[in-house]
């Protein structure tokens, strides 16, 4: 089959000529560890359960947790390079303005229900994901823009049409949120996807069981071989199986493994590591390498309506002094709105600055006087301000209480809400109830930045055009329209560019303070030999042996 | 006798329609609900028109008479539903997790019945007066144990530290053992009290010093005079009890990362969860009639008194 764009490929993006010489690499030398006798089950504790497996769902690190062991994908991203590599796609043209793009598939790929994973299945999967399906309620996922259709050329090849360029698509390809799954899935509603047991993919494991909220059984497919070549040689897995435990309770989860009870645990805290080396065992800290650990504001709030009152909380903020505090060596200082590891990144430390003097003058400037009380104050008003905590980052209340303690120096009140979910949720729409919000996203694209500022995507800073309907007037037309640009611009030169003009558009206007680059830190027993992590931190436990105890 | 159970019978659905009607007219006063939570995750980027769409499809805007009418219709049916949050049969995560609780029940209330009983001996026959009073302290400072705290230590010593028994990736019986044995303490604590005072007032009257003068053994006394007398409270007690577990099963399912009901429950409340909350519900309050039931069955059979006045008023 002949590849009519795939002379434009060089052109289009220099990470697809990085993929084309790294595509024929040889797989990697046997190493002593493929030696070891297969079987065993790991037994991974996981800090909460996973909610659905919808693929575009999988930004939640439980589900995704679940969905890397299942799911392949079209393409890999190489985990140091950060390149684009074939998997189930042997190969991929681009044409010049990115508007479309025709994988040719491995032949002899099945779903573990049976079906091929043909051109057809394919198309179906990105129509769904790129259009949603309003009948069943499945969403369009996040990493692919302007998706128009698909076009099935013959049972091998497929081809994608978008109605402005995409350049993030090939990267798009390779996330968790575009796992492949079998026809038969997309065919369930939204609601079902919660039940794992519903969720068909090509991955090396299948969910052999559940018990909802509490575990899931991964069982080894004996006829998968179709890894991607980083994680060479191809072959089922060398485990029997995955046992993922749900275990809320810090506490017990660690506990338990430093115990010997437990193979594998998520969720580690800073102040775990030390004990969980101490016994021989390793904490890896895998990089998230997308929008920072930050606290961001809502503009729409009239109290952080002034970008300098914005700035004045940023450089009250003593982000050194909050990791020294609270986190390790494995957490490193944010120097920009995305972290130092992300593509595109440009390096902002010195507006970072923490200048207790500067952001007096600033909230002076303002209008927020101290009062004798060591509080400001502005026509009566305090300027008191209010956060959730964010159950899924680390440390999140500590890390808040802390910033309280700065602000409260420079005479700003921070109250950190706790609450049930519910109540979570709606306040985090609400600017007027949470003028902050504690953010971080995952994802090594620079289209990640859209994924989080943009009105229709997350939308961290509440800017009218998304979901909320509390959001009285706030949008910043300048910013969306560089986000735009980012997630359209074909020439990857300008398009870091653009994402260089975003960082410096979004921390001069004092939107986000970022804290920390995030890492996803997990404990690993000294048993556990060749364990991977795709690019934005999920386990890979596809390679991965157990030694005997 | 007939009519007074179909009297109870009738007693026991009234008290599970108003649970059922009262737990229902709370969920409504929370604000939002399960399908909010679980479909405006950022992650989703679902819009409001597709929220509001899957709502409808829930009939989370319907008024919250025709929502009430609904589920109590379906419910009377037989039919408890789906759980919005997992997408599950909520009959299938019932079945999931009632046999933890069980088990978990019947070790707590098997050892605090143990622990009871052993406690309650020592305290009534050691020796020393001041040594007796000391002990009789005991249950009253055990009863203000928290009940996670207690767990805890239990976990970090009897499993991590010693390593007797793990606490993950065990089921069945194996599971209930730890967690049951540290629940047992607190629950044996009222059962105790209560014994210890009834015990004692037995003690005071006239025939047993006359059954000491005969020379009948302390432990004699004990088992075969004052227990007989001593037990209908404390079984009254230990109906009552079994709410205790239920909420203690909720810390106990946690803390322990048990697959069972009070965990279920836990996490029905934090999604808001109504229909996995409301058959959670009416199991347990079902649990406590049945057993309540049981208990006010049995006392006829242990007290003859009783057994004398029901014949009297039914005659």
């Amino acid at each position: 089959m002949p590849h009519p764009f795939r002379a434009n490929m060089s052109s289009s993006w220099p990470v697809l000529a990085l993929a084309t010489c790294l595509a024929f690499h040889a797989p990697a030398p046997a190493r002593a560890a493929d030696a070891a006798p297969p079987g065993g089950t790991l037994l991974y504790l996981e800090k909460q359960p996973h909610k659905n497996l919808y693929p575009p769902a999988g930004g939640f690190y439980p589900n995704g947790g679940i969905l890397a062991q299942i799911t392949d994908r079209l393409t890999w991203q190489n985990t140091d390079t950060l390149a684009i590599e074939p998997w189930i796609a042997t190969g991929w043209g681009v044409n010049e303005d990115s508007t479309v793009f025709t994988f040719t598939l491995r032949p002899g790929v099945t779903f573990s229900d049976g079906t091929p994973v043909d051109a057809a299945a394919v198309a179906l999967n990105y129509d769904t994901f790129g259009k949603g399906n309003r009948a069943l309620h499945l969403p369009p996922s996040e990493v692919i823009n302007n998706y128009e259709r698909s076009e099935v050329i013959d049972p091998l090849t497929v081809r994608f049409y978008f109605s402005r360029p995409s350049p993030g698509f090939l990267q798009g390809t390779s996330v968790i949120g575009s796992g492949l799954v079998s026809p038969a899935s997309l065919r369930r509603p939204l609601d079902e996807w919660g039940d794992a047991r519903h969720v068909i993919g090509s991955g090396p494991f299948v969910v052999r069981d559940e018990v909802p909220g509490k575990s899931v059984d991964l069982a080894t497919r004996p006829d998968y071989a179709w890894g991607p070549a980083q994680l060479a040689p191809q072959g089922p897995s060398r485990l029997a199986g995955v046992r993922i435990i749900v275990v809320p309770e810090d506490s017990i989860r660690i506990g338990a493994f430093i115990a010997g009870q437990a193979d594998f645990a998520r969720a580690v805290e800073a102040y775990d590591e030390e004990q969980i080396t101490r016994h021989g065992d390793t904490v890896y800290a895998a990089s998230t390498r997308g929008v920072n650990n930050s606290v961001v504001f809502r503009p729409d709030n009239p109290l952080v309506a002034d970008p300098r009152v914005r700035l004045a909380l940023l450089h009250a903020t003593d982000r050194p002094d909050i990791l020294r505090t609270l986190y390790s060596p494995h957490y490193p200082l944010a120097r920009s709105v995305i972290a130092a590891d992300a593509q595109g990144f440009v390096d902002h430390s010195t507006d970072l600055t923490y200048d207790p003097v500067l952001a007096a003058r600033l909230l002076d400037e303002a209008g927020w006087t101290l009062d004798p009380d060591g509080w400001r104050r502005r026509n009566g008003v305090t300027l008191a301000l209010a956060v959730h905590e964010a159950l899924p980052q680390p440390q999140s209340r500590s890390m808040l209480v802390l910033l309280a303690q700065q602000w409260r120096r420079t005479g700003v009140q921070l109250t950190i809400l706790s609450g049930s979910p519910a109540m979570t949720v709606l306040d985090n729409l609400n600017p007027a109830v949470t003028p902050l919000f504690h953010a971080e996203v995952g994802r090594a694209d620079p289209d990640v930045i859209k994924s989080a500022f943009y009105p229709t995507n997350r939308n961290v800073l509440l800017q009218k055009g998304g979901q909320s309907r509390h959001v009285d007037h706030f949008v910043d037309p300048e910013l969306n329209g560089l986000l735009d640009q980012v997630a359209s611009d074909t020439d990857p030169a300008t398009r870091l560019a653009d994402l260089a003009r975003v960082q410096a558009d979004i921390l001069a206007k004092g939107y986000s303070i970022p804290i920390f680059e995030e890492p996803q830190v997990y404990a690993g027993s000294a048993r556990v030999h060749d364990m991977h992590f795709e690019a934005v931190g999920r386990p890979v436990f596809y390679r991965t042996w157990l030694a005997r105890p | 006798m007939t009519r007074y159970i179909l009297s109870r019978a009738l007693q026991a659905l009234l008290v599970l329609w108003g649970a059922f009607t009262l737990s229902f007219v709370l969920l409504q006063v929370m604000p939002g609900d399960a399908v909010l939570i679980k479909f405006q995750d950022p992650e989703l980027g679902l819009s409001p028109q597709q929220i509001s769409d899957i709502r409808a499809s829930y009939g989370a805007d319907e008024s919250a008479f025709v929502q009430y009418a609904h589920v109590l219709g379906r419910t009377l049916a037989g039919q408890l539903g789906y759980s919005i949050e997992t997408g599950v049969p909520v009959s299938r995560m019932l079945h999931a997790a009632y046999p933890t609780t069980l088990r978990l029940a019947v070790v707590s209330f098997g050892g605090a019945i143990m622990l009871a009983a052993g406690f309650a001996t020592a305290a009534l026959l050691v020796p020393l007066r001041p040594l007796r009073a000391a002990l009789r302290l005991v249950p009253g400072l055990a009863s203000g144990i928290p009940v996670f705290w207690l767990e805890i230590v239990a976990i970090q010593l009897v499993s991590f530290h010693w390593k007797l028994v793990p606490v993950v990736g065990v089921s069945g019986w194996a599971a209930a053992v730890l967690p049951g044995l540290a629940l047992a303490i607190p629950i044996s604590a009222p059962l105790t009290q209560v014994f210890l005072s009834a015990a004692e007032r037995v003690m005071a009257q006239p025939f047993i010093d006359v059954l000491r003068a005969r020379g009948a053994s302390p432990l004699r006394i004990l088992y075969a005079h004052v227990l007989p007398n001593a037990l209908p409270p404390t079984l009254t007690i230990s109906g009552l009890v079994f709410g205790e577990i239920l909420a203690g099963a909720v810390v106990t399912e946690t803390v322990f990362g048990l697959d069972g009901l009070g965990q279920l429950a836990q996490q029905a409340v934090a999604n808001q969860d109504v229909a996995v909350l409301q058959a959670i519900i009416l199991i347990s309050v079902a649990g406590f009639v049945v057993i309540n039931f049981t208990i006010d069955a049995l006392h006829p059979l242990i007290d003859p008194r009783i057994r004398r006045t029901q014949a009297g008023g039914a005659a």
